[in-house]
């Protein structure tokens, strides 16, 4: 068993399942597979492998950070559920990283983060501004847009180590966007005694 | 699927159902020679976030699932007074329903089974309705079952744990649905079934004369969109020619389209029942599962033809007929004592028959019944 603190990072909030096992100041393990489906059959295994390559069981982790979006919404589910039946399970934090959060680590100097979204538009949060979904044509400045699943894995794990022990809500999806739903379109009648 | 080594002698499961709107979790213990015990279930329902859609909105119920189910859990875990360490194996529903909740119920699960070690079963929502006779009344194989709810309508004789055939169900929508969109074209409140029954209780079920479909066919399918089509334009005929509705034009439209449901339960239920009586049960019992069995009209319909058959009819209680963990609980408890186990790669599954050598009664739209 490992000696230095175990923190297990993953993220499947676009079209991968990415994980990575941060042990001290150290990734020991990255696993990333590009996939449109199924990763809702594919993560655990995943993870039970990103474990096992570093030496390494669900117990000795310290803690969980996941990948909580925004991008796809089913996506996002899938892993923040995950995190949050592990966290019961074990005993330990699991920890939210938003996709801006995880890129910002990563991006090259004057760029800003951003996740792609359908239809030419991207997810930025700006400095100082409220995360937004905005047409990729409209960007303030160059954009940091094509992160590698691995390495968001990797920055996700990283965070969740220096937040581990701060007091913070279980994880829950950034969505960005409300629900596709619209009111009932039937008209009830007058009542004319009513 | 793998198979289990020996079977400890009591056994404690977590259950976890997620599948339309509402989040459950819940503890059922057995114990060697006795009947199951529920030790905590609860869920959190979502009537008012769907409240203004006039029906449940996937996206909706999938984002409050993935936020309570952990919730839920622990709360089950505290009201039975244990922790995981005092489960045996954890079940959840894997399909069919609205795959975003599903999905969320299933990776929960999967997270805590694979944190304790704990074996992971992935129990067939349907078989949890089926098999919840067994854990309210311990009855024996086999029964026939009329599941009968918001998303589904169909008649199963249960043969064993794993086995059902499958007589019949609904072709389109389930009378769930009916009720709900009768409330609606008339201006009731959701969810539909307890409104329209309480508007039909003083209404003339003889005054509109519904269709009763699929009665002139010797099967036990069942149709219920025509009849929502029927009620649609009995009151645009009655708005047309007033300008609007009395209440007790309400209540009369209502008592019409209850007593259709009614008397076409109440055919099938005949024809489902004689074929079910032609394997000789030796006590045979017609159970039902499902809100819409709470219907006090519905639920007199079915006894009275249990009563004429010599059949013995059962309803499980309300908290029971509707979704919930503690049955999810229980069909994992018997399949584990089955030896079922499931991988870690277990899907979600969004169609998911009972009865996998039928023939498929409903075809690929994303509406209706979900098997």
């Amino acid at each position: 068993m490992p000696s230095d603190t175990l923190v297990l990072g993953f993220d499947t909030s676009a079209a991968h399942c990415a994980a990575a096992l941060l042990c001290g100041d150290r990734i020991v393990a990255i696993r990333a597979e590009e996939m449109s489906r199924g990763q809702a059959e594919r993560l655990m295994p995943l993870l039970q492998e990103v474990l096992a390559a570093g030496g390494a069981d669900w117990r000795d982790l310290a803690a969980l950070g996941v990948g909580i979006g925004p991008g796809n919404f089913t996506g996002i589910r899938i892993a923040v559920s995950a995190a949050r039946g592990l966290a019961l399970g074990l005993g330990v934090p699991a920890i939210g990283v938003t996709g801006f959060e995880a890129r910002a680590a990563l991006a090259p100097a004057g760029h800003l983060p951003a996740i792609p979204a359908p239809r030419e538009q991207v997810y930025v949060a700006p400095p100082g501004r409220e995360p937004s979904l905005i047409a990729r044509a409209d960007a303030p400045s160059p954009l940091f847009d094509d992160a590698a699943p691995g390495d968001l894995a990797c920055a996700i794990a990283r965070i969740a180590a220096t937040r581990r022990h701060s007091e913070a809500p279980p994880p829950a999806p950034l969505y960005l966007r409300p629900a596709d739903a619209a009111p009932s379109r039937d008209v009830p009648p007058m009542l004319l005694d009513g | 699927m793998q198979r289990a080594g020996p079977m400890p002698q009591t056994l404690t499961v977590l259950g976890l159902e997620s599948s339309c709107d509402d989040t459950a979790a819940a503890v059922v213990r057995q114990m060697p020679g006795a009947g199951a015990e529920i030790l905590a279930s609860v869920g959190h329902g979502q009537a008012e976030l769907h409240g203004a859609y006039g029906g449940v909105v996937p996206e909706i119920a999938a984002r409050a699932h993935a936020e309570k189910l952990d919730v839920c859990v622990i709360q089950a875990l505290g009201d039975a007074g244990l922790d995981l360490g005092g489960i045996d194996a954890i079940a959840v529903t894997a399909g069919p329903g609205l795959i975003g909740g599903v999905i969320s119920g299933v990776m929960c699960a999967k997270g805590l089974a694979a944190a304790t070690g704990l074996p992971l079963i992935g129990v067939n929502h349907l078989a949890g309705h089926a098999l919840t006779p067994r854990l309210t009344d311990g009855i024996a194989f086999p029964y026939l079952m009329l599941l009968v709810s918001g998303g589904h309508c169909q008649y199963l004789i249960a043969d064993g744990t794993q086995d059902f055939t499958r007589l019949g169900g609904t072709i389109d929508d389930a009378p769930g649905e009916a009720f709900d969109k009768t409330a609606r074209l008339l201006g009731l409140p959701q969810p539909g079934g307890p409104s329209v029954e309480a508007e039909a209780r003083h209404g003339d079920p003889a005054r509109f004369r519904f269709p009763r479909p699929l009665l002139d066919r010797p099967d036990c399918n069942l149709s219920f969109s025509g009849l929502k089509t029927a009620l649609l334009r009995a009151r645009d005929q009655l708005v047309a020619e007033q300008g609007g509705l009395t209440r007790a034009d309400r209540a009369d439209l209502c008592a019409g389209f209850q007593q259709a449901v009614v008397e076409t339960l109440a055919a099938k239920t005949r024809r489902a029942l004689t074929l079910y009586l032609q394997q000789d049960p030796p006590e045979p019992v017609l159970a039902v599962a499902g809100g819409v069995a709470a219907n006090e009209a519905i639920r007199a319909g079915l006894e009275s033809v249990c009563a004429e058959m010599g059949a013995r009819f059962l309803a499980p209680p309300l908290s029971l007929c509707t979704d919930n963990a503690a049955m999810i609980a229980y069909a994992g408890l018997e399949l584990f004592r089955d030896g079922v186990r499931h991988g870690m790669d277990l899907p979600a599954r969004p169609r998911w028959p009972l009865d996998d050598s039928s023939p498929a009664l409903m075809g690929g739209g994303r509406k209706g019944a979900k098997a």
